[in-house]
């Protein structure tokens, strides 16, 4: 097989959603010599985008976006300490919790799956989080985005506050709401930076908030 | 002057059914436990501690809100079911319990692996105290007002909080466990339904929270083969109404209402009104409960005229038809102004009576 076809069959995997066919064609495109940088340019980010496209026609939902997703982390998983020796690659930090409160986390595992695939460092501090826990892993890392995920109308309120003692503390990371029960009349109420209520579209907003930001 | 439950139902029962002849459009807002609390200044402990605390907070809160109905929101089979396959499969530490909403399971603790679903114990309701408890308010509120009570129903949501995210991975990977684990809950809300016929009397509809139906989670196929066809199959098993909830932003409504018999549809998306004028002209014979007053939008950040406007919209273009009752979707959230909330009430006085009289776009 060549360097094209294993390319080609790598992304036709990631697509399908397909965990250990990815994780073995990654594998085997490093063996044959194809650079990191390609791999990820030409199979894992061209998946991604053709996975999202699909969504966007619902062709794709949710448990297809999943299972890409899933598949990228497991290639990236791979590919990321290539990346980093070969380039010093730096895709951006993003952190992301359920407020205090909330403890749903569907939407939240499914950005952070789409994000990690994507090369993002992501830190999930998982459900339940209180403001001043958001501050203080704010404050140790720094992320270029926050993320709070929530399902219920009573999290408006907590993200609120969060995003209150995030600004008090003087964080200035991007701050961006993802749930259902979001709009863009709350999230400017809020004083979040953007807001999204399906992972997808979260994580172009994201990419986009850093390419404004002077991110890569 | 005591509370004219009596209006209310006689209000909702009509629009349900047709009658070209009410007083003014009803009104259901969605009361969470956050709500009640807030209202009767009790934490969701005490509630649930107490059904008479709680029905006499349940409809001090309704009252309060000029509802016409009345009911309590735990008992639905969502936070409350999970909660009773927690306790009967020994993992009620995976509950979070909350002063003033209610208690949440940690979503996917209960069937993290496989041979958890194959396992899984179905709860018997009749041996739940909180159940037991729910039922007993039920009963209270009934008693007390006259509004037949039921608890609603839901199969999704009770998959998502058991299995959490890894039921989405299981839809393409291992549906077969999917599937079995649908059958369990389904068997499971039999047991929730008939423990409340034998409480509360045969109810006159079923209200069911559909959360399958829903773009963002899944295709309208899967969304019937997970959840659809157990609701096909309970309406030919109990033989009673059924009325569904999504309040979902991209909910198959018509769809839906295309495959399964509803008598009513309760949600606040799509935004456009004109979806829901044509979908009352598609539709004449379901009853639509909210259209598009969505209460993250005008209740919680608008003004109490926003509030007014949306609710003028939603009745002068859906009311003259008959089959509309006015509801902001999902429940009011914490913290919401006081004067948004009670706006709605207020407008449906002012735009809302005699609304088969009401022309279009006055």
């Amino acid at each position: 097989m060549d360097k094209n076809e294993i390319i080609n069959k790598l992304k036709a995997s990631i697509i399908e959603g397909l965990i250990e066919e990815s994780v073995e064609n990654v594998k085997f495109a490093i063996d044959i010599g194809v650079e990191a940088k390609t791999i990820l340019n030409e199979a894992v980010v061209k998946g991604a985008e053709e996975v999202g496209k699909k969504y966007e026609n619902e062709e794709y939902f949710l448990a297809d976006m999943l299972l890409a997703g899933d598949a990228i982390n497991e290639c990236m998983n791979i590919l990321r300490p290539n990346l980093k020796l070969r380039n010093g690659a730096k895709f951006g930090t993003i952190m992301i919790g359920t407020p205090e409160g909330d403890i749903h986390e569907i939407g939240k595992s499914l950005i952070v799956s789409l994000l990690q695939g994507q090369g993002f460092d992501v830190i999930d501090l998982g459900v339940d989080i209180p403001p001043a826990r958001f501050v203080e892993e704010a404050k140790k890392v720094y992320p270029d985005v926050i993320g709070l995920s929530g399902l219920l109308t009573v999290t408006i309120s907590k993200m609120r506050e969060t995003v209150v003692e995030l600004k008090k503390a003087g964080i200035i990371s991007k701050i961006i709401l993802g749930g259902g029960i979001l709009s863009e009349e709350t999230c400017k109420s809020i004083g979040a930076d953007a807001w999204t209520k399906d992972g997808w579209e979260g994580v172009r907003i994201i990419k986009e908030m850093l390419r404004k930001d002077g991110g890569n | 002057m005591s509370y004219d439950w009596n209006a209310s139902i006689t209000r909702v029962l009509k629009t349900l059914s047709g009658v070209r002849k009410i007083d003014k459009v009803p009104y259901v807002p969605m009361v969470g436990e956050d709500t009640i609390a807030r209202i009767s200044g009790k934490t969701t402990k005490e509630l649930l501690n107490s059904p008479e605390l709680y029905a006499k907070s349940a409809i001090m809160s309704y009252e309060f809100l000029q509802s016409d109905i009345v009911g309590i929101p735990t008992a639905y089979t969502g936070p409350a079911e999970a909660l009773a396959f927690a306790e009967v499969n020994g993992k009620t530490e995976m509950i979070n319990w909350y002063d003033y909403k209610i208690f949440m399971i940690q979503q996917g603790a209960v069937c993290k692996t496989k041979s958890d679903v194959e396992n899984l114990k179905i709860p018997e309701h009749r041996k739940s105290d909180l159940w037991k408890k729910l039922f007993e308010s039920l009963k209270i509120v009934q008693e007390k007002t006259k509004f037949p009570q039921n608890c609603i129903l839901g199969l999704w949501c009770v998959v998502q909080e058991l299995r959490g995210i890894q039921a989405y991975r299981d839809m393409r990977r291992d549906s077969d466990l999917l599937m079995k684990l649908c059958e369990k809950i389904y068997d499971s809300l039999l047991d929730v339904y008939y423990y409340a016929v034998d409480l509360l009397g045969k109810p006159g509809f079923i209200t069911f929270a559909g959360y399958s139906f829903n773009r963002h989670m899944m295709s309208f196929k899967d969304a019937m083969k997970y959840e659809g066809d157990f609701i096909k199959r309970m309406q030919k098993e109990i033989k009673i109404p059924f009325i569904l909830h999504n309040c979902g932003t991209a909910p198959y409504f018509e769809e839906v209402c295309k495959e399964i018999n509803f008598i009513g549809i309760n949600g606040s998306h799509p935004l456009d009104i004109n979806y829901w004028i044509e979908f009352q002209k598609k539709f004449p014979k379901v009853t639509i409960f909210g259209a598009n007053i969505d209460v993250s939008r005008e209740i919680l950040n608008g003004t109490p005229q926003d509030v007014e406007e949306k609710v003028k919209e939603n009745i002068l273009n859906l009311a003259p038809s008959g089959r509309y009752i006015c509801s902001p979707v999902c429940s009011i959230p914490w913290g919401v102004s006081l004067p948004n909330v009670m706006a709605v009430p207020k407008a449906i006085e002012k735009y809302g009576k005699d609304p088969f009289k009401l022309r279009k776009n006055q």
